[in-house]
């Protein structure tokens, strides 16, 4: 976030405008942004602008060119439909517990790995395999793991004495939101960890010894000095595991589709199934609208309050 | 002295712990694939593989379509990663170097484009392909990747260019050189890491993509292996060994890449990331 606040040296102005500035002319930055502006005007903001529209209309998949105007209609009814409100809960708890769990998980292990070991850069290489492997892959390799009956998580339960009843992981209404949510969190770690393995490089070494030789303990060491510098690396992936969170879809849509009876449903599933299955674009698009004004609000909150601790801080 | 041998076993098999929870599904998968079908629906877990069942990747590739999957993902991929990284680069220079109008608001809508779901955006973008007939075909897929990776490639270049010392560029303007020679003469060159981490991250996100290929490719051949893979999820008809054969051959290529070229990668997403 950072990068808005920076400023920028100003660009020197040719002295005579006549001639050629050795910068080209003021248009030059627009020709070298324009191709990619144009790309990014008609693949993302054109489809957005059209989403938005859909949302205040009645359309069917079947006929989807012809909208009826409904005004806030389809927001009123979805707000009022309790099922929605057990997807808004569901997804809190889903991006919730991505957050905690990716960020936790990727604290512990950064720190596992700050100290020097033979094989160091090994196990920092081999962690981002999960990170590494496509999302399909890993939905398809963990259903098969989760696998009533032939799959290695059930069979190691069963052994251990702590076997699901029924046997089935992703069917159960309990225990299949916290299946995806160990998946997701099992890609997640590496990113989040790597992230801030880097950040507790930069930690000063003769401070925490300082802090070591003046007796603090490792806790009080850990908050008063590691835990200051890698704190704004935390944010930010606090901030980018709550987006990313908010729109990930295949993961959950190939393990449960949402189900069992909307225990894994969160705001895309919903969304895309209302699309898709029930053929209901508009709806579907007000559903995707209540997501992507979260996370709107999400960064534009998170900005702000990076703004109001770097002022703090001064 | 005891006390600290001690923390530092602890340490060490916690690090493993860990090590052998990053890879095990992988492992699981080659596992799964080399295990014959007695073995597999037995009574107890085989926890090895079987190498005498290696025929099963052989097969996979020679039977089925998966080599035709494969090949499409390829092209998708490769294609995906010119244009990502041919338009971020000049779109990250130019936020880097170039003061001008609608700079801060470009570089918000870089951020934003991050929060739009793919699942939501592919209902437009249907209709849109439709239009322009560009439905059921991969440079559809390639156009449609390149715009949601485009955003973090150029942000992950304009911290790189952001890193070079103006100085370095003005001796070749001195020389009489044009912005668009400056950049590629001196700016690409040295900024060649980022740009591999730029084309590793787009070509994965192509590789890997799903929502819009599963909608807008109707003709079984032109499939990606990322919807070939998919469809097996749930289906009866394929043996599991296959499934996990194919799909490991699909997963090899990224984790080997990112193994590979981790340095740079981590290098380039910490640096798009912190800064972005």
């Amino acid at each position: 976030m950072t990068v808005l606040e920076q400023t920028k040296a100003p660009v020197p102005r040719p002295a005579n405008r006549r001639r050629p500035s050795p910068l080209g002319s003021k248009w030059t930055p627009y020709l070298f942004l324009a191709p990619a502006a144009l790309f990014i005007l008609v693949f993302q903001a054109v489809p957005l602008a059209q989403e938005i529209y859909l949302s205040f209309t009645r359309t069917t998949l079947l006929n989807p060119t012809r909208s009826t105007w409904v005004g806030f209609d389809n927001y009123v009814r979805i707000f009022s439909d309790e099922t929605f409100h057990k997807t808004l809960l569901t997804t809190f708890i889903y991006v919730v517990a991505c957050v905690v769990g990716a960020v936790g998980s990727g604290l512990v292990i950064a720190l596992l790995l700050n100290s020097g070991f033979r094989g160091r850069g090994v196990a920092r290489a081999l962690i981002t395999v999960p990170w590494a492997a496509p999302g399909i892959a890993v939905a398809l390799i963990a259903t098969w793991m989760l696998n009533s009956q032939y799959g290695i998580v059930n069979r190691f339960l069963n052994a251990i004495g702590l076997g699901v009843p029924g046997g089935s992981i992703l069917d159960s209404p309990r225990y299949a939101l916290p299946a995806i949510l160990v998946t997701t969190i099992w890609q997640l770690f590496p990113f989040t960890s790597v992230v801030l393995l880097s950040a507790l490089q930069a930690v000063p070494q003769d401070l925490t010894e300082a802090a070591k030789v003046d007796g603090a303990g490792r806790w009080w060491t850990f908050r008063a000095v590691t835990w200051q510098v890698i704190k704004p690396a935390v944010g930010l992936l606090a901030l980018l595991m709550t987006i990313w969170s908010l729109r990930r879809f295949e993961l959950i849509w190939l393990m449960t589709k949402g189900g069992p009876v909307g225990a894994t449903e969160t705001l895309v599933i919903d969304l895309y199934s209302q699309a898709f299955d029930s053929k209901e674009l508009g709806r579907a698009a007000a559903i995707g609208m209540v997501g992507v004004i979260i996370s709107f609000i999400v960064i534009t909150g998170s900005r702000l309050v990076a703004r109001a601790a770097e002022k703090g801080d001064v | 002295m005891r006390g600290l041998r001690i923390g530092l076993t602890a340490r060490i098999l916690a690090v493993l712990v860990v090590l052998g929870l990053a890879v095990f599904p992988l492992y699981w998968m080659v596992v799964t694939a080399l295990t014959s079908n007695a073995d597999l629906f037995g009574e107890d877990a085989q926890l090895l593989p079987d190498f005498s069942e290696f025929g099963v990747f052989v097969d996979a590739l020679a039977e089925g379509k998966a080599g035709g999957w494969l090949l499409n993902s390829l092209l998708i991929a490769v294609g995906t990663t010119i244009l990502s990284v041919g338009l971020g680069i000049p779109l990250g220079y130019a936020l880097s170097r170039f003061s001008f109008r609608g700079k801060a608001v470009m570089t918000l809508v870089l951020l934003f484009t991050q929060m739009l779901p793919e699942a939501l955006m592919v209902v437009p973008l249907f209709s849109l392909f439709r239009r322009f007939e560009l439905l059921d075909s991969l440079i559809g897929l390639v156009l449609v990747n390149s715009a949601f990776v485009l955003p973090i490639v150029a942000l992950i270049l304009k911290g790189a260019i952001d890193g070079i010392p103006r100085e370095l560029e003005e001796a070749a303007r001195v020389d009489g050189a044009r912005p668009f020679k400056v950049l590629t003469r001196v700016n690409v060159p040295l900024i060649a890491p980022s740009i591999a981490a730029t084309a590793v991250i787009a070509f994965f996100h192509a590789w890997n993509e799903y929502v819009f290929a599963v909608t807008f490719i109707f003709t079984p051949s032109k499939q990606p292996a990322s919807v070939g893979i998919a469809n097996f999820i749930g289906e009866l008809g394929t043996p599991i060994q296959t499934i996990m054969a194919v799909a490991f051959m699909f997963t090899l290529p990224a984790v080997a890449f990112y193994l590979f070229a981790q340095k740079y990668v981590v290098a380039g997403m910490t640096a798009g990331a912190v800064k972005g």
